[in-house]
């Protein structure tokens, strides 16, 4: 009687619900996604991470819209869980990056301080950028979950964010740096935190640019596209403007003095950076919309003349930035590195 | 008391068994307890992380712990109960074999080495299922002859409840292990919810109180206060139990009407439990059951366990209080509770009872003593750090702190956790002194 009452009549109610409710051609998992479930089955991340977001105002403004029937069709066996010691994943295919997830399963401890997640490193060849077949796997099914639904219904995201209060509270600050950001950003801001080194782009040095208020509440609540930064809206808005404040704070003033050649840097600039960073260096130039990390607007950050010789002779591995070492003289590319400082607005 | 049908080879292999599985799979949880608050421990070692090790933990005390000792205690039981041999020593033989060769073992060591299924009370994987069905089938063909033969009007309360268990489980096990490999998501996870309370309500419950209604009139020499309210419990138990496991999933796609069902049954749950207790408990009265025997002290503590988790499950299952609780260590804690708790004093109750009655064993009255008061404080003390840490992540949840803060705020809970793991090993440390040390029985 149990299994007609609870488990057979359901099932069917709950398959008429999957045929209404379902696109007329779900997207199954690829191969290597149902290889990747297939090891997040037995080792047991079902049972510390939930996919069950229930219909209760608790969970959804947590993790996002309730598990429907439907999204689960191709779950053999489910992986609904009953225990949350880390975060639900249901809808965890969009809110990190491939390097964040890769750099998080070799040594969770490293982006999340004080995680309780066991680390994965053997499925790794020694390091969180050289992952093998079983970490690619796993890390491709976990970037479906959530797929079929965003496809449906698009999560559109508010791009507005609050505005941050510019007091900062140090003491507050560091205790939040240190429990969220230091992993990646380093203790000091030096962009090297011990999750720094799988990440590509690498983390931003924090304490080589200045940022506007702006940009650094942008950053906080949205991430940053393309990067491992996500967003951070879950922090309460004291601890994100005691971050925003601490993190402008890094900044140990800055050398402008040395003469350079204003002329010729305007000049490089126009013909070879405004195409993405934009005439006005607001990172809004029309090559700049297409490419999948943001061109850096220099209204909103400056960087140290030193990140900048850097980024100019190096390029910045990880986004579209290429070298210009061999295209432009020592004279041009110091000029522009200097110029590109003018256009701050704090 | 000496039977000449019980046979005392098999109820020792499975005491020993279950002695020995007990602690493999104490230590698996206690690893396990202490890698969530040193998670680098696993030293990125996959068949170390937490995941395989939570897995045998729990599959080890359902089948290495907990069956072993209900079946050294079957074997004893069966014959006094019906006055028949069980079938067959060579069956017997196959069983052991079977439960603890092809089953815990192999699961164990296939877990470990990532083959299982992520279902609750059902991570063997699907090859050591098989084996587990043609076990409880042996188990059936092995057991219940000798009550059938004996006549179903003579039957006492025992005897219905293993009926019942073994019936029942050989049914609802391949729904819960089976099933969901075939029906997808939300529909899997409907079978799945059912066998999670299953493997608690009709394989150890019943097994665990047909050994409490044995060990009290066995101990006492008085009847069972009212063998209608025994037989209204057990009739209350079998129609309301399966009809439980939705509570599980309360709040998700799983349509409500299954929801509001099941959490009725769960209310109904706790009534049946009272009218079960009561009769239980005016069994034991006036019989100074606690100072008076030892495996009559742990029948005793466990029907009180019983009672306090069984209107704790009520409780839970209210939807008020599910969706403040459910997913944290609250749950984590009723689970202890029932299993080390109510499940264990039962089942230890039952194996030092029919322990002490075969000739030439040993047996040893002040080790057990320590056993019971290190395994209870052991449990009850775990029991309340978890409760209290549930309410703290409950409470951290609701807020919309940061998730991560609900990590932080309890690690203390999680390092007393482990510690209570302590007495716990030390108390099955004493019962196994209690059963190999000490005078011999008279042959």
């Amino acid at each position: 009687m149990s299994v007609l009452l609870l488990g057979v009549w359901p099932g069917r109610v709950l398959e008429d619900e999957t045929r209404r409710m379902s696109p007329a051609h779900p997207l199954a998992l690829t191969a290597g996604e149902r290889r990747g479930r297939v090891i997040y089955s037995r080792d047991g991340c079902a049972y510390c991470h939930t996919q069950q977001i229930r219909f209760l105002d608790s969970d959804t403004a947590r993790f996002g819209k309730p598990v429907e029937a439907w999204e689960t069709q191709f779950d053999y066996p489910h992986l609904w869980g009953t225990r949350r010691i880390g975060p639900d994943l249901a809808r965890e295919g969009s809110l990190h990056s491939e390097d964040w997830q890769f750099s998080h399963l070799y040594a969770p401890r490293a982006i999340v301080p004080d995680s309780v997640m066991p680390a994965f490193s053997g499925l790794f060849d020694g390091a969180p950028d050289r992952p093998r077949q079983e970490a690619r796997d796993l890390i491709a099914y976990i970037a479906s979950l959530g797929r079929a639904r965003d496809l449906v219904e698009p999560v559109v995201l508010n791009e507005k964010y609050p505005a941050l209060d510019a007091v900062s509270d140090t003491g507050r600050g560091l205790i939040v740096y240190a429990q969220n950001c230091a992993g990646c950003h380093g203790s000091h801001g030096g962009g090297d935190g011990p999750g720094a080194a799988g990440l590509s782009p690498r983390p931003a040095n924090l304490g080589a640019h200045e940022y506007s208020i702006g940009r650094v509440s942008f950053a906080l609540w949205n991430g940053v596209h393309g990067t491992a930064m996500p967003g951070w809206r879950s922090l309460p808005k004291a601890d994100l403007s005691a971050v925003a404040g601490l993190v402008r704070g890094f900044h140990a003033g800055s050398g402008d003095a040395a003469p350079f050649d204003r002329e010729l840097g305007k000049r490089v600039y126009s013909d070879h950076c405004a195409q993405c960073h934009g005439e006005t260096g607001a990172g809004d130039g029309s090559a700049g919309s297409e490419i999948r990390v943001a061109p850096t607007s220099f209204v909103a950050q400056r960087p140290s003349l030193e990140v900048s010789l850097r980024a100019l002779r190096n390029g910045v591995p990880g986004t579209p930035m290429a070298p210009w070492n061999t295209k432009l003289s020592d004279a041009e590319l110091t000029s522009v590195a200097y110029f590109v400082r003018g256009f701050y607005q704090p | 008391m000496v039977n000449q049908n019980t046979d005392d080879e098999l109820v020792r292999a499975h005491g020993v068994a279950a002695l020995a599985m007990v602690f493999v799979s104490v230590l698996f949880g206690i690893v396990a307890s202490v890698e969530m608050w040193r998670p680098d421990l696993s030293g990125g070692v996959e068949a170390l992380t937490w995941g395989r090790l939570r897995y045998d933990h729990t599959q080890g005390i359902l089948f290495g712990w907990l069956g072993n000792a209900f079946f050294a205690f079957l074997y004893r039981a069966i014959p006094l109960l019906t006055g028949r041999p069980v079938v067959s020593r060579r069956l017997g033989q196959w069983l052991f074999g079977i439960w603890n060769f092809a089953v815990v073992l192999p699961g164990w060591v296939l877990v470990l080495a990532g083959f299982s299924q992520p279902l609750e009370w059902a991570e063997f994987p699907v090859v050591v299922d098989v084996f587990v069905v043609l076990a409880l089938v042996i188990a059936i063909v092995q057991f219940l002859p000798p009550f059938f033969a004996a006549g179903a009007e003579d039957l006492y309360v025992s005897s219905w409840y293993v009926i019942g268990a073994l019936v029942f489980t050989a049914l609802a096990y391949p729904m819960g292990n089976f099933v969901p490999e075939f029906l997808p998501g939300a529909r899997g996870a409907a079978f799945s919810g059912l066998w999670i309370h299953d493997a608690v309500g009709l394989y150890v419950t019943p097994l665990a109180l047909s050994a409490i209604y044995f060990v009290i009139p066995a101990t006492t020499g008085r009847p069972v206060y009212s063998h209608f309210l025994s037989m209204l419990g057990f009739w209350l138990l079998f129609f309301v139990y399966p009809l439980n496991g939705t509570h599980h999933y309360v709040f998700s796609v799983i349509p409500m009407d299954a929801q509001k069902g099941a959490i009725l049954a769960s209310t109904l749950l706790g009534v049946d439990v009272v009218i079960v207790v009561t009769n239980l408990m005016l069994s034991l009265r006036g019989t100074g059951w606690f100072p008076r025997d030892l495996p009559l002290r742990f029948a005793g503590t466990s029907t009180v366990l019983y009672l306090v988790v069984s209107l704790q499950g009520s409780l839970q299952a209210q939807m008020e209080v599910n969706r403040e609780v459910h997913f944290s260590d609250w749950v984590v804690g009723h689970s202890h509770l029932a299993m080390l708790g109510f499940a264990t004093f039962a089942a230890i109750a039952g194996l030092t009872h029919v322990w002490r009655k075969i000739p030439g064993a040993r047996y040893n009255p002040r080790a057990v003593e320590w056993a019971y008061w290190l395994l209870l404080a052991g449990v009850l003390l775990m029991f309340i750090d978890l409760t209290a840490a549930g309410v703290v992540e409950a409470r951290l949840w609701g807020s919309g702190a940061p998730w991560m803060d609900s990590v932080r705020a309890v690690r203390g809970f999680w390092i007393f956790r482990s510690a209570m793991g302590l007495p716990v090993a030390a108390g099955f440390a004493a019962l196994l002194a209690g059963m190999t040390t000490g005078e011999r029985l008279a042959r």
